[in-house]
């Protein structure tokens, strides 16, 4: 059986041409990207929460992804959600974390100069509870070497900041605005498809001061185990991802895209292949994030990465408009 | 079929990596019980690496399963690496359709192996679908000039694995439920006076390494504390990537809260806090 999750016959073949392709060598990637005005090698990162530096590195280069998008880091240490924290769902996975992670002083003393020291173009996710918690984690970021930094607004498996604030488009400026203020790092706001018009909050994130926008973050979901009759999740409810999100997350940036013809994007959800990634791209997007791909095979981001080279070969026009920080539509 | 992308273990190797996550043959597959499987694939790399208490991913040949399921390392034999599971569920199901000559994706070794540098006399405790895991430290250990190995297994009903042991010459203690559990043998043992002076007739003081069900391995726990023997225990949690990056898998320990694929499966008594 392949890696993918659902190969198509033309992936297949595709599959067979790319045998000899290999990720350790010296590779001198063709098709660079800008996001922001940061110079990203290739179009393709990884997505926050599928990555974690210390589990990485011992299967690939982490420096050879366009960028390396961090956990989400909050303004102290975080012991993420108690009880069962996923369950798997058709073609995907449900999620509920809770955005555990050791806190911004510990991801600047570690980290952050570790993923520099590699060579990685580093884009800081962060997280919080309330406006003050994402001040305080930006605040300390600003002089850091972080690249980007990434505003977690959509989370939605933390009872209070997160989503909350993401799926308010006043809540979202008040917090983007007073960001805007802190730091001159190219800013992206990441977007939560549970709502409405993405397009609407897309807008308002753009108006506050975003720089770029990143879209999208997990749906929500859960399962219920039939034995007992209860939520299978201690959080009841967490975040899908995977190949089932795939078309919800390129319908938003498609619709995004239409509404904001300027803002860089980067499309997110369920791209397990050069192909999905190429799609994102075609509907707008500057760049993608891998995410769910790499909990099922940790090497998936730079296989991506590869087969979206082998594809912008055949597609100079793509190719060239990605390089100047353009995109397709 | 061979994936899109799929550096050989070699290229990984050579480069200074793990290899990620590849296809392998099914050389064989049994039944050993009611429900309980034992798959055979063929991969140098994991029969070369993997340590007691590592564990394998294995993933389900159909798109709507995407999420791998970990599996301890059981034997070794040559290139050839088995694994022991149980089918609950809809993605152990579509493992115990794999028969010889069938291929699955596989990653791993994963996680830290049981520690087992001292030159103790181990005694391998397990229950049920957490016996198997014990059968690579029984083999490792058998090995050995300056370790002894003793196992106790408890098991429902069919004693299916007592045969992977008794084939390094391993004294083999097991029971089932109609007799008793593992607490029970310890106590008989101990009657008979195995564990008189704390050590055996070389000298070799008791350790123990423990995989099975949560109540089983804290009864097992609070009687090595009682005897004053160092414990080991590997530990199962519903995972997701199995390599460390996600964060589902976490446990609550007297250290901290903790992933059990990547900072374990293996984890001290005292770390779980089970030794007061």
């Amino acid at each position: 059986m392949n890696n993918q999750y659902d190969a198509t016959v033309d992936e297949l073949e595709h599959a067979a041409d790319d045998a000899g392709t290999t990720l350790y060598g010296d590779h001198e990637w063709k098709h660079p990207t800008v996001v922001a005005g940061v110079p990203w090698k290739n179009p393709v990162g990884t997505a926050s929460g599928t990555f974690q530096l210390a589990a990485c590195r011992h299967f690939y280069d982490v420096s050879q992804m366009g960028a390396i998008t961090t956990k989400g880091v909050s303004p102290v240490p975080w012991d993420g959600n108690p009880g069962v924290r996923t369950a798997e769902s058709p073609a995907g996975t449900v999620n509920a974390v809770g955005l555990q992670n050791p806190g911004v002083d510990h991801y600047l003393v570690d980290e952050l100069p570790k993923l520099k020291e590699l060579g990685a173009t580093v884009v800081t996710n962060v997280a919080g509870h309330s406006d003050d918690d994402y001040a305080d984690v930006v605040a300390k970021l600003a002089d850091s070497p972080a690249d980007m930094l990434e505003i977690n607004v959509s989370c939605p498996n933390v009872s209070a900041g997160g989503m909350a604030v993401g799926t308010d488009p006043v809540a979202l400026s008040r917090c983007i605005g007073r960001l805007r203020k802190l730091t001159d790092k190219p800013m992206i706001v990441k977007l939560s498809p549970n709502v409405t018009d993405i397009a609407a909050i897309a807008r308002a994130a753009a108006e506050a001061g975003a720089d770029a926008l990143s879209l999208i973050n997990t749906l929500v979901g859960m399962r219920i185990d039939i034995r007992t009759g209860e939520p299978i999740i201690g959080n009841v409810t967490g975040g899908v991802s995977g190949p089932a999100i795939f078309p919800i997350g390129l319908a938003c940036v498609w619709k995004v895209r239409q509404a904001l013809p300027d803002i860089p994007l980067i499309g997110i959800g369920g791209i397990d292949s050069g192909e999905k990634a190429l799609e994102y791209l075609y509907a707008g997007a500057n760049a993608v994030e891998v995410g769910g791909a790499a909990l099922v095979d940790p090497t998936a981001p730079l296989r991506v990465a590869l087969e979206l080279e082998e594809l912008l070969d055949a597609r100079p026009e793509l190719a060239e408009k990605l390089a100047k920080g353009d995109t397709w539509r | 079929m061979t994936a899109p992308f799929t550096p050989t273990v070699a290229e990984a190797k050579a480069a200074g990596f793990q290899p990620g996550r590849r296809t392998v043959e099914v050389v064989d597959h049994r039944q050993l019980a009611d429900a309980v499987h034992r798959l055979t694939f063929r991969d140098t790399y994991i029969a070369q690496n993997a340590r007691p208490a590592q564990f394998v991913n294995l993933y389900a040949g159909n798109p709507l399963h995407i999420m791998p399921r970990p599996f301890g390392v059981a034997d070794v034999d040559g290139d050839l690496v088995s694994v022991v599971f149980a089918v609950v569920g809809e993605g152990t199901r579509e493992f115990a359709r794999l028969r010889a000559g069938d291929h699955v994706d596989v990653l791993g070794p994963l996680g830290r192996p049981f520690r087992l540098e001292r030159p103790s006399h181990y005694l391998l405790v397990g229950g049920g679908l957490g016996v198997p895991p014990l059968i690579n430290a029984a083999q490792k250990l058998a090995a050995r000039d300056d370790a002894a190995v003793t196992a106790v297994l408890g098991y429902r009903d069919v004693h299916f694995a007592d045969e992977f042991f008794t084939q390094f010459g391993i004294g083999v203690h097991s029971i089932d439920e109609t007799d008793g559990n593992v607490v029970t043998v310890l106590e008989r043992l101990a009657a008979d006076g195995m564990f008189d002076g704390g050590t055996d007739e070389n000298g070799r003081r008791f350790e123990i390494l423990s995989c099975g069900p949560l109540p089983m391995m804290k009864a097992v726990a609070q009687w090595a504390a009682r005897h004053g023997f160092a414990t080991q225990f590997s530990m199962e949690q519903r995972m997701g990537c199995g390599y460390g990056t996600c964060v589902v898998c976490t446990i609550d320990t007297a250290i901290g809260r903790l992933k059990v694929c990547s900072d374990g499966p293996v984890f001290t008594g005292t770390q779980l806090g089970w030794t007061d």
